[in-house]
């Protein structure tokens, strides 16, 4: 069979191949397409390593069984857990060893520093969503204490973790940094408030409450604030794009 | 001209990798040769825009990437293939070709066209649905290449693409830089002299960070008749003119 000559048979092949491969976008991509202005952002979106669906289901385990354990025992794992996972999940957003593709990534039109901080955000967000599902399943048990206003105080302390495991990770370059700066922090100051509002003489003997004085002291509220706002402010410094020769 | 290279240079602490280079090109292949450590893949990668220089004026495509909004439209028109390239394993060829035309802000109605012809340059269109984890190197190292040229770059740039390529695909590789070398200016950094002898219209030749050469194929080979060292002729030029590179520092 021939073929007239005017044909370029490459070029016919090329459009049928584009229409046999072409991938449609799910909804959740089309959406954050539109929503953020840029297709390519929202495929780096959902590219994240800590917004891929085995990530999310672990969280989602974690949070759960820290929901289940806080119901039964009344211990208050969902506001000890949230804030960590957060921060983890937080700094394995994006960066060199994270991301596989990362060096090409940063030669790419499509600014690494948006991708960062639209992944830092929308991680924030989901983690955040997460937890309070989790701690709105413990309101009314003992370790709430029945207290709409600790179910929600954690979201601070949450912000000012996942900013500074953020702001080392980026610092560092290495999400592993950044994740047990923000994990050993919280447990630092968990264990440290803790141990200093414990009733004198008896250590111990109350530990959901001392252990939840990280969160409910509302001295901490204005550094946990700071120390969020700071962070941040490191952040954005540290990946301003360079204008001159270094 | 799409490069114009003034002095440039790059520490890393008080490691000069870049030292003072002076280098302008218009479209054509220009290969990069060079000895481990001399400084090729530190050059390429300000010219990707990645590496900020130390000190030095650098413009591409009459653009200054020093400048936010400019590099933004250079790299709409750049092509890079990194020397380790890294991949999502659970992308398809045709996800991963997709995702980096996106990322430089090709627009979305083109990009499927785009994509496939960019596979079927690199003759992977079999495996274009097959996930990048049952790729074998080479074939990891072509969809590398695909991305690169998705956008029809005006600057091209490859650090050792012919790595894992089978002898056929590295003629086949040739062929593509003689084709996009036609418009465009590409830039490989290879230590296959061969590559170079057959399809690099220019040569420049770094040693210690500085170009100790720059020259087509044939003047480096003319530098190697008297010097033993060297399988090939333009082997042989190599091996003179870093040799002299080296003397002479």
């Amino acid at each position: 069979m021939s073929t007239p000559d005017d044909v370029d048979l490459d070029r016919v092949w090329a459009n049928v191949a584009a229409e046999v491969w072409r991938r449609q976008p799910g909804r959740v991509e089309r959406t954050a397409a539109r929503l953020l202005k840029s297709p390519g952002l929202a495929r780096a979106l959902l590219t994240t390593p800590s917004l891929l669906l085995p990530w999310l289901i672990a969280t989602v385990v974690v949070l759960g069984a820290g929901a289940l354990a806080q119901v039964a025992a009344g211990q208050p794992l969902v506001w000890l857990i949230a804030p960590s996972l957060a921060a983890v999940g937080i700094a394995y957003a994006y960066g060199p060893g994270i991301d596989p593709a990362w060096e090409l990534s940063c030669s790419m039109a499509v600014s690494d520093r948006m991708v960062l901080l639209t992944r830092a955000v929308v991680v924030f967000a989901a983690n955040a969503l997460l937890g309070l599902v989790a701690s709105a399943a413990t309101i009314g048990t003992a370790a709430s204490a029945g207290t709409v206003t600790l179910t929600f105080a954690w979201l601070l302390p949450m912000t000012a973790i996942c900013a500074l495991a953020l702001a080392v990770a980026v610092a560092a370059r290495s999400a592993s940094a950044g994740a047990g700066a923000g994990v050993a922090a919280w447990i630092i100051l968990v264990l440290a408030r803790g141990l200093a509002s414990a009733p004198s003489g008896a250590p111990g003997s109350a530990p959901g409450v001392q252990l939840t004085a990280a969160i409910t002291d509302a001295n901490l509220y204005l550094p946990y604030l700071a120390v969020a706002v700071c962070c941040a402010a490191a952040v954005i410094y540290a990946t301003r794009p360079q204008r001159g020769p270094q | 001209m799409n490069i114009e290279l003034s002095d440039l240079t790059r520490k890393f602490g008080r490691t000069i990798a870049v030292d003072g280079v002076t280098l302008d090109a218009g479209p054509g292949v220009l290969g990069l040769l060079g000895p481990n450590g001399a400084g090729k893949t530190s050059l390429l990668r300000m010219l990707a825009t990645i590496l900020p220089p130390s000190s030095g004026d650098l413009r591409l495509l009459e653009r200054d990437p020093a400048r936010p909004a400019q590099r933004r439209e250079i790299r709409r028109r750049l092509g890079y293939l990194p020397q380790n390239l890294g991949y999502y394993p659970s992308f398809t060829v045709v996800e991963f070709v997709e995702y980096f035309a996106l990322l430089k802000e090709m627009p979305p109605h083109i990009v499927p066209k785009a994509v496939a012809t960019a596979i079927e340059r690199v003759e992977l269109g079999a495996k274009a649905k097959a996930k990048l984890r049952t790729l074998s190197g080479g074939m990891l190292r072509r969809v590398g290449i695909a991305q690169a040229i998705v956008n029809e770059p005006q600057l091209l740039l490859f650090d050792e693409p012919t790595a894992g390529l089978d002898p056929e695909q590295r003629v086949a590789f040739r062929a593509l830089m003689r084709y996009f070398g036609q418009t465009a200016t590409v830039i490989v950094s290879t230590h296959l002299v061969e590559d170079v002898g057959a399809a690099c219209t220019e040569v420049a030749l770094m040693s210690e960070g500085k170009i100790a050469f720059r020259g087509t194929p044939e003047e480096l080979t003319a530098r190697g008749v008297d010097h033993g060292v060297g399988d090939a002729p333009l082997e042989r030029g190599y091996s003179a003119v870093l040799a002299a590179a080296r003397s002479a520092s």
